[in-house]
């Protein structure tokens, strides 16, 4: 658990504001469809706004977001995200979205004020989830966000909502209860 | 201490807190945990592939069959039986199976099982319809499963914004339809607030509003992302749960110098009956910039009206009348002992004297179309709880919204109809 990254470090990848789950982070069809193997998902993340994404994403990337990222909240996307080892800064995101990406164990910070004007994609971008940080090394920006709160980092630690439970079993199943 | 919301001192009493604030990570020691027929599957396998086998607090859970009620197919037969199996492994003491109980988000309240100033988890967003009652219901989806299982979960204390309405209803003009027009108000920017994971707390001119109309009060807010609706409990709503309540409850009101995230203002004296246009209950417009479209497909229930004072509202327009040849109607109650006093105090005569099609006690049409949907092209004119493309059959289907005195009444006249003009 003490070696879980809460920092990242990689290349920007900036989107705008009020993107949907559908159609902006994955295709309709991946979340009618009810995937939710990450293998199934990765080849489709933001194939509607960058194909091939997944080939040159690489872990530590980090996508930043405008307002209302991932309306109509979704898991699929952060599925993704989280296999991918993504991290992930809004500027605002419908609740119900964070709470998904959260679940899915995505590193993710909301309510980054004006984020978007402090990076380009491409920039490289280095986030601290735990205490707040973010820092443009490209434009030498540094700004301090909200971070994951602390009742939740168990849940991302743990790879999200699955891996919290299983883990939750299995100390229950050590104790005999 | 700070002044408080109805919602924080419930989320502190639940979390044995004195205190909390906006953004507080709580986990709640719920009244309930309610769980509705088409979800049960998802996560018992969840949970049996984990080698949970036992729940937390299998006395808490309320098991209902609201959304798949009587089998269209052979699938859904299997997910009866699944659902039943379930429920015994589980040992849920509150299992409502095909003819029991109803529509999970109004039997609780009608029945006294859900009472002023509870709190309960609950897998689907109409949860909110606890407003009515003056408790809370929180959505938790697919997490459900680690409610089930722990007995709680994490929740982020919302925030609350203020609803005050102003004067009495006129005559003919229905709770649903201030929720309609509130919901247009937002959109085209006459009142601003976020509703995105608030509460909506009502206040102001509440006294008319019965506990239907408050169920009635508690649904589009729903549609637009609140995340709760609190009605603050007026001494009848207090006096029918203390009637039927089936244990000691405290109701909660907000302290009178709370902070709340917007303050709105709505004058409901000179409202006219609302048509939501298709494509989002935001479309609200008056009756009359609508009348004449001529529908297809009817249908009165769901969580937001299908309460026994939203049937005798319907059932006083159809008393008497035959439907338009072109219209087949459905009506599905909100319960199984609305449906009993249908019989028995005369109205479900009414009802099918007119022509209507009696559903069984559940969410109708309004769940993904298992029952009574529409078709390619078809207009439909309903109480469902939103008219989003595709919400029951055709996603080209021309879905409209309005009270059931306005639905009942263009069933009959075969096209939107103000029911307040019917001959």
């Amino acid at each position: 658990m003490s070696e879980f990254q809460w920092v990242l470090k990689g290349r920007c990848y900036k989107l705008g504001h009020d993107v949907w789950h559908a159609g902006g982070v994955v295709p309709s069809w991946i979340i009618t469809g009810r995937h939710f193997d990450p293998k199934d998902i990765i080849p489709h993340l933001f194939e509607e706004t960058d194909p091939g994404f997944h080939t040159r994403c690489k872990p530590g990337d980090i996508i930043v977001t405008g307002k209302n990222f991932g309306m109509g909240p979704k898991m699929n996307g952060y599925i993704a995200m989280q296999a991918l080892g993504l991290g992930l800064v809004c500027e605002s995101m419908p609740f119900l979205a964070y709470r998904a990406a959260i679940g899915c164990g995505v590193r993710v910070m909301t309510d980054c004020v004006n984020a978007t004007d402090l990076c380009d994609t491409g920039d490289e971008i280095e986030v601290n989830f735990r205490d707040g940080f973010f820092i443009n090394h490209t434009r030498d920006i540094r700004r301090e966000y909200p971070p994951i709160p602390d009742a939740l980092m168990e849940i991302v630690e743990l790879g999200g909502n699955a891996g919290w439970l299983q883990q939750w079993q299995a100390k229950r199943a050590t104790a005999g209860s | 201490m700070s002044a408080l919301t109805a919602v924080e001192k419930v989320l502190a009493a639940k979390s044995g807190r004195n205190s909390v604030k906006p953004g507080d990570v709580v986990s709640p020691d719920p009244d309930y945990i309610m769980i509705h027929d088409g979800v049960v599957m998802a996560a018992k396998r969840e949970l049996d592939a984990l080698g949970i086998t036992r729940l937390a607090a299998p006395d808490k859970v309320m098991m209902v069959t609201d959304h798949d009620v009587i089998y269209g197919s052979a699938r859904a037969a299997e997910r009866g039986a699944f659902n039943r199996k379930a429920a015994a492994q589980w040992g849920v003491k509150n299992f409502f199976d095909v003819g029991r109980g109803g529509h999970g988000h109004i039997f609780p309240m009608e029945s006294g099982l859900l009472l002023p100033g509870m709190f309960y988890f609950d897998n689907d967003r109409h949860a909110t319809n606890a407003g009515a009652i003056g408790a809370f219901g929180f959505r938790m989806g697919t997490e459900i499963s680690r409610v089930l299982a722990t007995g709680t979960n994490w929740v982020m204390v919302p925030k609350t914004v203020r609803l005050t309405l102003k004067g009495r209803l006129q005559s003919g003009v229905h709770a649903r339809d201030v929720g309609f027009h509130f919901a247009a108000m937002l959109k085209q920017e006459k009142l601003s607030a976020d509703l995105d994971y608030r509460v909506l707390e009502y206040a102001g001119d509440l006294e008319q509003f019965d506990l239907a109309s408050r169920a009635a009060l508690c649904s589009t807010p729903t549609e637009i992302r609140a995340y709760g609706v609190f009605v603050p409990p007026s001494p009848a709503i207090i006096e029918h749960a203390k009637e039927r309540g089936q244990r000691p409850f405290t109701p909660v009101y907000s302290d009178a110098d709370a902070a709340y995230d917007a303050d709105l203002t709505l004058d409901i004296s000179r409202l006219e009956p609302q048509v939501s246009l298709p494509g989002s209950v935001e479309n609200a417009v008056d009756v009359s910039k609508v009348e004449g479209t001529v529908i297809d497909h009817a249908f009165i229930g769901s969580c937001g009206s299908g309460m026994w004072e939203d049937l005798v509202t319907a059932a006083s327009i159809l008393k008497g009348r035959r439907l338009a040849p072109n219209v087949r109607l459905f009506v599905a109650p909100g319960s199984e002992t609305t449906n009993r006093r249908l019989a028995s105090e005369g109205l479900l005569g009414i009802f099918i004297e007119a022509g209507a099609v009696m559903l069984p006690p559940g969410c109708g049409p309004c769940n993904d179309a298992v029952i009574g949907p529409v078709h390619s092209g078809e207009v439909s004119m309903s109480t469902a709880t939103n008219n989003n493309a595709g919400r029951f059959g055709a996603k080209d289907a021309q879905l409209y919204l309005g009270s059931p005195a306005t639905v009942a009444a263009s069933a009959v006249a075969g096209k939107i109809t103000d029911a307040r003009k019917l001959n």
